[in-house]
């Protein structure tokens, strides 16, 4: 046993002195992986500014400059009043160059200053970039809907107090300032965490092949068990390593809590990454070189991060792609993750979605184990 | 430069790519593979969120509420429950997104026009049903208290114009529907066009790891022969994929393609021999396939996403940044995808950025050259 232990030892060295003269792959993984959420927390946690709006005033009355000011006064938009006809408007969004117009019509002040008149307001939105046109959709019907209210008020001869409470109230659980950061970046990690795992463990076999190292490391008196093991060590410490740093910023940089149990996160986090780095071995052993190698993992990568709910919902997913969910281990460990985090759930919460991703690891480990070895032998 | 040397390189290329069956389908068919995971998961149509419902006031009107909110295919209502202690359990184990609770007094202070009491509760961990289905509900809910407030004031002898003074009519320009797949899904082209990119990457370092660079360095073929050589068979696997690539959009995801085929196809190669040359610089730059693939990610892939303009106006990134994501292909190719596939226009409109990308193309191999030049020279 002892000398088992020592030579999986000695392997493990050997691998972490491959690592020093190639210490790219874990730097990037760490650099690379913080880049990543820095850049997504910068992206989402700013609000949509500054985009380009021509505005169209028919009018040219004091109700129209109100409406505009009040536009200015959101931020969202980069306005340009100085457009006299419709041909311009059509151009410029032909060409990309505007994401909204807004035509006010010749009798908006009369309409409105009238006891009972309605006044038609046009948007054209550029569809061709569709987060912004949305923000600007957003944006101009809260400010419609304000101006609005106060007009009826008006007319209704009432106060603004009388009609305030007609507002839904809005909580949000788990993150109740609405912060962005909070969604996208435990995704993020989540994600860093597995391409981490996929890359590294891809690496281990399909590169000695291309190499032509791999015939001699098999003729060494090491089992092919030792091999595995050897070989996974360095994978699951560097992996780890990362992740702890990772979700260290996260938790600093973002302010993404960790409300739940963090021993239990991490012993997840490790039955986790076990199923992943089986998957990554089963990868690295078919593949012939490291190129394929770097290709397999980023179609099983992209097809995993489908069912982590971060690009879509799976509740909204066909029946069938649903039941593949389950078997995907990244599905249940990102709502463990967001559970044990973000929510402060215990066990009694999250025991379906841990029993599962035990149940996987298990699973996955002895097959890709089973697997690694009758290709090595 | 000689024909012959540069047909020499390219062959030798192409027998590498075609000795390995999996190479040859992973080289070619991942660009697709990818577009179709990704496109898929941006085109699921965020449905069927499951919603619970706690009524204090178990009255007629409350009741008509509830089913006017849970209409449709949005939102499902998971049950109905009675204390916010099950809605909190519910949100904790993942099994709602959002709870809608009522208020005790929500019949007579709707007929009294009091205010509503309402209150919304939403998991704020969840990327994207929380906020679908915060949106949803606050507007059925505006919608059914806007219906019974104008049946009120119409009783009260006002008009349906009183409460709604500004009628906004939105006109969406490309994308009806304002869907983000219309948009997203011919951006993601400049990503999994960058695939190949990371094969050439991957080809010019394999030859440093291995020393064969050295041996062909001494063959008279000179060092852009070599380069261009290498790119060649990239730059067919990538035209093969700017034909595939709109043909799965279009057929499986039902982007419309509005504008000339044949200019998208030119400006696209355009675009591929500009990203397969960042790819020469990486490989020269980079001593492994490892760190070629790590610095792929950092110059191609994740700038590719966040700086290009596909997911975040530009117009509302700073001016540094703006200033960057010029440098970028993807930058000019996406402006080329949006009008090519949405808004139809032609070269009178394009051609810039199809000078911009060939000008970024050059650029990027006389780095290239240069670099190759002092590290072998």
């Amino acid at each position: 046993m002892w000398k088992r232990i020592a030579r999986v030892n000695a392997l493990v060295i050997k691998e972490f002195i491959h690592l020093r003269s190639d210490w790219w792959l874990p730097a990037f993984m760490l650099i690379g992986g913080a880049m990543e959420l820095l850049l997504i927390g910068w992206a989402t946690s700013r609000p949509i500014t500054n985009l380009p709006m021509l505005v169209l005033d028919q009018d040219r009355s004091p109700q129209s400059r109100k409406l505009i000011i009040a536009l200015e006064n959101t931020e969202t938009f980069n306005l340009d009043t100085q457009v006299e006809d419709m041909q311009t408007i059509h151009d410029r969004l032909e060409r990309g160059q505007i994401n909204a117009a807004l035509i006010i019509p010749p009798d908006f002040d009369q309409q409105l200053t009238a006891a009972d008149g309605q006044a038609a307001l046009q948007l054209l939105l550029n569809g061709a970039e569709s987060m912004a046109a949305t923000n600007a959709l957003r944006a101009t019907e809260g400010l419609v809907r304000e101006l609005g209210l106060g007009i009826t008020l008006k007319r209704l001869g009432m106060e603004a107090d009388d009609l305030s409470g007609f507002d839904p109230s809005l909580r949000v659980w788990f993150n109740e300032k609405l912060s962005e950061a909070l969604y996208t970046t435990p995704a993020e990690l989540g994600l860093m965490l597995e391409f981490t795992i996929l890359l590294f463990a891809a690496l281990t076999f399909s590169r000695e092949k291309e190499l032509g190292t791999l015939e001699s490391l098999l003729v060494t008196p090491f089992s092919s068990l030792e091999i595995i093991i050897g070989k996974s060590i360095p994978v699951i410490l560097v992996s780890f390593a990362d992740f702890l740093i990772l979700l260290a910023m996260v938790h600093f940089a973002f302010e993404v809590p960790i409300r739940g149990s963090l021993p239990l996160l991490l012993l997840l986090t490790l039955i986790y990454m076990l199923a992943v780095l089986g998957i990554g071995l089963v990868i690295s052993i078919i593949s012939s070189n490291q190129h394929q190698a770097f290709l397999l993992v980023m179609i099983v990568g992209f097809v995993d991060l489908m069912f982590t709910g971060y690009a879509a919902p799976v509740e909204s997913m066909p029946a069938f792609l649903q039941l593949v969910a389950q078997v995907v281990p990244s599905h249940h460990w990102m709502a463990i993750l967001r559970g044990i985090a973000l929510k402060g759930a215990d066990l009694s919460a999250l025991w379906p979605n841990v029993l599962a991703l035990v149940i996987l690891g298990l699973v996955i480990g002895t097959v890709s184990l089973r697997f690694v070895r009758r290709a090595l032998e | 430069m000689s024909l012959r040397h540069l047909l020499a390189v390219t062959r030798k290329e192409i027998l590498h790519i075609f000795r390995d069956r999996m190479t040859l389908f992973l080289v070619f068919l991942a660009p697709a593979l990818l577009l179709f995971i990704m496109a898929y998961a941006l085109s699921v149509e965020i449905q069927h969120i499951p919603v619970a419902v706690l009524d204090y006031d178990r009255s007629a009107v409350s009741r008509s509420f509830i089913q006017q909110i849970t209409a449709g295919e949005d939102l499902e209502l998971h049950s109905q429950v009675n204390s916010i202690h099950e809605i909190n359990n519910l949100l904790m184990r993942g099994e709602i997104k959002a709870a809608l609770v009522i208020g005790p007094s929500f019949g007579r202070d709707l007929q009294a026009m009091r205010g509503i009491p309402i209150q919304i509760i939403i998991d704020g961990t969840e990327p994207q049903s929380g906020g679908f289905a915060m949106e949803h509900i606050s507007r059925r809910a505006e919608e059914f208290i806007n219906q019974s407030l104008s049946t009120q004031i119409e009783a009260m002898g006002g008009s349906s114009n009183s409460i709604r003074p500004i009628d906004l009519r939105v006109r969406t320009w490309y994308n009806p529907g304002l869907e983000p797949k219309v948009d997203l899904v011919p951006g993601l082209l400049s990503i999994v066009l960058g695939f190949p990119a990371l094969s050439v990457a991957l080809t010019i370092s394999h030859e440093r790891e291995h020393g064969t660079l050295e041996q062909l360095m001494a063959t008279p073929i000179s060092r852009p022969e070599l380069l261009l050589g290498k790119m060649i068979p990239y730059i067919l696997v990538g035209m093969v994929n700017a034909i595939l690539l709109p043909v799965i959009a279009i057929m499986a995801f039902d982007i419309p393609f509005n504008g000339s085929f044949l200019l998208y196809f030119m400006l696209t190669c355009i675009f591929i021999f500009a990203v397969l040359s960042m790819g020469i610089i990486i490989g020269v730059f980079m001593p492994t396939q490892p760190a070629a693939l790590a610095l792929s990610f950092l110059l191609i892939f994740f700038p590719g996403f966040f700086l290009t303009g596909i997911f975040f106006p530009i117009a509302a990134m700073p001016e540094i940044v703006r200033m960057e994501s010029l440098a970028l292909p993807g930058t000019h190719y996406a402006i080329i995808t949006r009008g090519t596939f949405l808004t139809g226009v032609g070269l009178d409109v394009l051609w810039p950025y199809g000078v911009m990308l060939f000008i970024l193309g050059w650029v990027f191999v006389a780095i290239a050259a240069l670099f190759f030049r002092k590290k072998l020279g």
